[in-house]
Order: C-alpha cells, then structure tokens, then sequence
C-alpha cells in the first residue's frame, strides 16, 4: 500500500515536473515575452522552500535543468547543473530563513535567478557552446528577465500557498 | 516560518555530489567529444517534444473553438432571431477561413519546395526554447523524415536557422538569432560578401564585409551558401542601421526578412547545398 502511495507521489511530480518544462516551451513560443520568465526556475525554488527534503529538491532541479537542456539545444548538463546548486540552495534557505515572508522570496527569486544566468553563461563560455550570452550578453536582459520572474514567482507562490492550504 | 532540515546529513551532501558529477561529466564529455551523449538528448527529445506537440496541437484546438463558438456567444444573444443553422455556417465559414489561410502558407511553402532548392521537407514549430539562454525551437520532424543536424530551415520570407539536433521524430533549430549563429550572406546589389551574425536580440550583425562604406539602410542581404549550410540567394533581411566604425567595419544591423516571433511552419532544406543553387532573384539583372 505504502508502495504505491510512494509511486503515486513520485509520479504526480514527474508530471508536474514535465508539464513545468513544456509549458515553458509552448509560452514562449505563443508570447515572445514569455522567454524573459523562467518557470522551471521558479519550481526548484518553490519546491526547495516548501519540501523541507534538500534531497528531493536536488533532484527536481536536476531533472528540470536536464529536460530545460534537452529541449533547448543547450550543452546538456548546464542548466541542470545551476538548477541543481539552486534547488540546494533554496532548501537550505528554506531551513535558515523564514521563506514564507513576500522580501524573503523576493530577494531569493531575484538573486537566484540572475546566479542561474551568470552560472549557464559560465559553463556555456567554458565549453564555447551555442548555451552562451543571453540576450547578447546584456547585463540589463538578465535584470529584466531577474525582476520579472520574481513578479511571476511571487504571484504563483501565493496561488501555490492558497492551494496547498486548501488541500491540506 | 523556517523549515528545520539537516543540511548536515551525509546523504545530502552525497545526493548534492552526485547530481553535480553527473552533470559536470555530461558537459566535460560533450566538450571534449570524447564520449557520445547524444542518445540522452536523443531519448528526451523524443520522450518530451510528444508531450509538446500533443499540448500545442490542444491549446491550438481550443483556440480554434473558442474563437469560432465563445466568441461569438455575446453575438448570438444579441441576434436571438437568428436561426442556428446560421450560427453553425458562420463557423464553418470562420474555420473554412482559417483553411484557406494556413492552405495559402503551405502553397507558399509549397512553392519554395518546388523552386529548385531542392529536397524539403515542411514542419511545424511546436515549442521554443525553455531554457531563456538559447534561441531555438523545436519542430516536429527528425531523423526518420530525413532531417539532420545541419539542415538550413527557412520560411517563405527567409532563413530562419540551422538544425542543432536531431532525434527520430523531432529537432531542435538554432535561429539565426542565436548569438553563437553566424550565416555566409551576399550583398544582393553589389555582391560584396560578409557574415551575418546572431545577436541574442531581435536583429542581427553584419561582420567581415569585403567594403562596407556604400551600405545604405533598406540594402537586402541574400545568403552566399559559402557556408556550406544555406543554398546561394535565400533572403536573410535588409538593413535596419548604420552606426559607426567600430574597428575595421561598421556596425550594421540587419532585420531578419522572417518573422522570427510568429513561426508555425517552416521548411526543412534536406539536401545539402553543394548540390543546389538556388534561383538567384538578382542574377539576371544584376545591379554594378
């Protein structure tokens, strides 16, 4: 019985896992603006601070980055490399902090998402891969993609809070 | 409220370990080319771009009937009288309008494939780029249907870009825009050389051009197929500005002549452009 309840959970985040990483294909695709958000970003760092299992949130940022690299053309292992360090992260600032707060995951999704562009540029310069400069290597295109996907982070963290408050 | 987790465990930092040996080892091997990790893209590609095109094709579905029927219920309230045979010839009306439009895209293309490029392919662009870091889209053709990682993808206004990847039933375009693309183009009136590159924005950079001091804005470029990727004389865009000389040569910003924002279809080259040379659109009246 614990088996199953076991494979049912495993199975419900791999599908949110897969519907986070398509998702983000199609909007972007559908709206150009929608490029400058990062939603499988914004789920490693949900997760890491709502598991409270630094362990498990290693492991949703390292299949999201794998499957982001997957789709993407990029260098396989880059993004799944940084979502991995930030899906560590988040766990650990989720046991140091207290996440919960608005500034607290304002900060979070702010920082971790422009560490997350700088590591991918990084590894991308490293290996002189196509996973190089976004958007031309603009600093201000990081600030814009940083700040507009904390608003997004923030927004669906809310809805996340309700939700789960609901269910539970 | 902060969560109480044992950072300190062993198993963490072992899980923490692992996951990043595990991807250092995916990009040491891929950057030395030592070992072939192309079955993993491959396996997910092909695991993951279904998915994509199965959401894609439904959001496209419910596009389709949400603007065809629930857009039209205020319409219908307002017109009570009107009998619903009416209501559903409007919609296969609204949908047979829709038709025509993709069926004239597809003539378009259709065109482009019998215009001597040679062996192509059409595809449909099903998702772009998740990652932010890349501009590429996926498009539902692979290996089984004869594209590979080199094909030249165009549009019936221009180039669009290069196939990266390839797995059996999907790949994985490289835009043009892309800032590690670079494309062989032509100046279409003087037939000066030069390459194009990506930027990472939404235009392109002109470099390595033999003479760049009678460029004008509005001057069409058209690609060389020097690149060994592109066939000779397909549209790549017109100049958009002129700055000034920064080194040896100008800054010069090109428009892509595709509406890379709005891909849906897209043609695949299959061949390769040593045996193909496109109609020239300049070559017989050439400008001196």
């Amino acid at each position: 019985m614990r088996r199953i309840s076991t494979f049912g959970i495993v199975g419900k985040f791999i599908v949110a896992l897969i519907t986070v990483v398509i998702f983000q294909g199609i909007l972007s695709l559908k709206f150009k603006a929608f490029s400058y958000f990062d939603l499988p970003l914004i789920c490693s760092v949900y997760y890491g601070f709502t598991m409270g299992r630094p362990i498990a949130s290693v492991g949703i940022g390292s299949a999201l980055g794998l499957m982001q690299d997957s789709l993407s053309g990029a260098i396989l292992g880059t993004n799944g490399f940084s979502k991995t360090l930030i899906g560590f992260l988040a766990a650990v600032a989720g046991s140091k902090f207290n996440v919960d707060q608005p500034i607290t995951r304002v900060f979070a999704l702010f920082l971790f998402t422009l560490g997350d562009g700088l590591l991918v540029t990084i590894l991308g310069l490293m290996v002189n891969s196509t996973s190089s400069t976004p958007f031309g290597g603009a600093f201000g295109g990081w600030l814009l993609s940083a700040t507009l996907n904390t608003l997004l982070g923030l927004g669906l963290f809310g809805y996340y809070d309700r939700w789960s408050n609901a269910t539970t | 409220m902060s969560r109480t987790v044992d950072t300190s465990k062993r198993s963490v930092w072992i899980a923490l370990g692992v996951a990043m040996i595990i991807h250092t080892g995916l990009i040491s091997f891929q950057a030395s080319r030592r070992i072939n990790t192309s079955f993993i893209r491959v396996w997910m590609v092909d695991s993951l771009a279904p998915v994509e095109k199965l959401v894609d094709r439904t959001l496209h579905g419910v596009t389709h009937v949400w603007e065809n029927y629930f857009a039209l219920v205020g319409l219908h309230r307002e017109n009570e009288g009107l009998k619903a045979e009416v209501d559903e010839l409007r919609m296969q009306l609204e949908k047979q309008h829709e038709d025509i439009l993709e069926s004239q895209r597809l003539r378009k293309l259709l065109s482009i494939q019998e215009s001597g490029i040679g062996k192509t392919i059409v595809a449909r662009v099903i998702g772009r780029d998740p990652a932010r870091t890349n501009q590429t889209v996926t498009i539902d053709k692979g290996v089984s249907h004869g594209v590979k990682p080199d094909s030249a993808v165009m549009t019936p206004q221009g180039i669009v870009g290069r196939v990266i990847h390839s797995s059996n039933f999907f790949s994985i375009v490289q835009l043009v825009l892309d800032s590690q693309s670079g494309v062989g183009v032509m100046h279409q009136s003087t037939r000066r050389q030069g390459i194009v590159k990506g930027t990472g924005g939404q235009e392109l950079e002109l470099d390595y051009i033999d003479d760049d001091n009678d460029l004008k804005e509005g001057d069409v470029f058209i690609t060389s197929g020097l690149d060994r990727i592109y066939p000779k004389g397909l549209p790549v865009g017109t100049i958009s500005l002129i700055g000034p000389r920064r080194g040896l040569f100008k800054a010069v910003q090109v428009r892509p002549a595709a509406d890379l924002g709005r891909l849906e279809e897209v043609i695949c080259i299959l061949d390769h452009p040593d045996a193909v040379d496109v109609i020239d659109p300049t070559q017989e009246s050439p400008v001196p």
